[in-house]
């Protein structure tokens, strides 16, 4: 085995034991922790609801080709590496549940409409069968969109406080009453928090392998061993 | 070949990477799994908890012993703030405990017993026995009439019973705990 191949798998290995389980990890630590106005802290496990979600979301994941399971669990790669694929895959889902759990809120009539929301949004992405650059784009944009909802406009309009953006908010739904929709705003922190988890997790699922194995002339290796024969590839072409 | 290449060469070996980083992985989920179980309420009970967890966790004598001055001069109140100084992140079985027995003590009457200050004393108990690693407190101080945990839980219940005993006369003969 060259050197180079070599040092690509020791890069794979790298990826795949440390990289990937600890950025998945950290976004489902952080995707569950609530700071209130006093600073203190509560880790809040996902809801059933947000769970199902993140199967749905696993599930769409795959279909666009964003999570290729084969490349994280198959009967060629060793037992460690095995382990490790299988660490990825709950990492993900766990990330997946607490990520979707810190951008809905957490109950009333607007987290079933969040809910509503999601559920919908994964099915039709399943259904459009995007790549995985769509998917990703297509993810960016909900789990934004949901991060503006809940904390931006949301938060601007249950705040106890007049704030600008509560004033903003208010002057461009004028004539709107939020009846009696129950809210309970999160600390300010909290969204920092948030914006963080969704950071990490778009990460996680942008590093996950995917695509072909690259092949031994693809990481520059000279010689390709084969059962029964040795073949050397063709010089890449300039 | 040096014990440096070696070291080195041994870090581009995927099986080892791949076991260094499922141990790691084990350790940070476990702490996860500690963080959702154990609920800290702030930065410094994570940084306890932590640091209990590998038994390097040490409160503060100096405001342990300030505590247990204040405590034997039956000023509640400032014991009550000298051991919380003391046991900052909540991790300690003994200081936690006498904490409880400061709200004890400060709720017991000779005709009544104030029940919020005893609810409080329940819930310093239970924090205590929760970082008693056998699930009992005993703590072998002389000026105690209680000295277990099981012994401060049954008191504690029976101050805030009602019931027919609550009547009895020769209970203002019963010695403060």
């Amino acid at each position: 085995m060259t050197s180079v191949r070599a040092a690509h798998l020791a890069r794979m290995a790298w990826h795949e034991a440390f990289t990937l389980p600890l950025v998945l990890l950290s976004a489902a630590l952080l995707g569950g922790l609530r700071i209130d106005i006093r600073g203190g802290l509560a880790f809040v496990p996902p809801p059933l609801m947000a769970l199902v979600l993140a199967m749905v979301l696993l599930a769409a994941l795959y279909r666009s080709g964003a999570l290729d399971p084969a490349r994280l669990i198959h009967p060629a790669r060793t037992g460690l590496a095995n382990a490790s694929g299988a660490v990825i895959i709950v990492s993900l889902g766990a990330a997946a549940a607490q990520t979707i759990a810190a951008l809905t809120p957490e109950a009333g009539v607007l987290a079933l409409v969040f809910d509503v929301a999601w559920l919908v949004l994964f099915a039709n992405t399943i259904a459009a069968r995007p790549d995985r650059a769509r998917l990703l784009s297509s993810l960016l944009v909900i789990l934004g969109a949901a991060f503006m909802v809940k904390f931006v406009v949301l938060g601007a309009l249950y705040a106890p406080d007049g704030s600008l953006t509560k004033r903003v908010v208010m002057a461009l739904v004028e004539g709107v009453s939020l009846g009696t929709l129950a809210y309970q705003p999160a600390g300010p922190a909290t969204g920092y928090v948030a914006f963080a988890t969704g950071l990490l997790f778009l990460a996680g699922i942008a590093a996950l392998p995917h695509g072909a194995e690259p092949t031994p002339a693809s990481t520059g290796a000279l010689v390709r061993v084969v059962p029964g024969e040795i073949v050397v590839p063709d010089p890449p072409v300039e | 070949m040096s014990a440096a290449s070696t070291v080195d060469r041994a870090w581009h070996s995927p099986a080892l990477i791949r076991s260094a980083g499922l141990l790691v992985t084990a350790a940070y989920a476990t702490f996860i799994v500690w963080a959702y179980v154990a609920q800290p309420r702030t930065l410094r009970e994570v940084r306890g908890g932590v640091a209990a967890s590998i038994g390097a966790y040490r409160i503060d004598p100096v405001a342990f012993d300030e505590g247990l001055r204040f405590f034997r001069a039956d000023r509640f109140a400032e014991s009550r703030r000298a051991f919380e100084r003391a046991d900052q992140a909540q991790r300690d079985a003994r200081t936690q405990y006498y904490i409880a027995y400061a709200f004890l003590r400060e709720g017991w009457g000779r005709v009544y017993a104030d029940d919020a200050l005893y609810r409080q004393a329940q819930v310093s108990l239970q924090r205590a026995l929760a970082a008693s690693p056998d699930g009992v407190v005993r703590v072998d101080d002389p000026d105690l009439t209680l000295k277990t945990s099981d012994e401060m839980a049954e008191a504690l219940a029976r101050g805030l019973r009602r019931d027919a005993s609550d009547l009895n006369p020769l209970s203002m003969l019963e010695k403060r705990p």
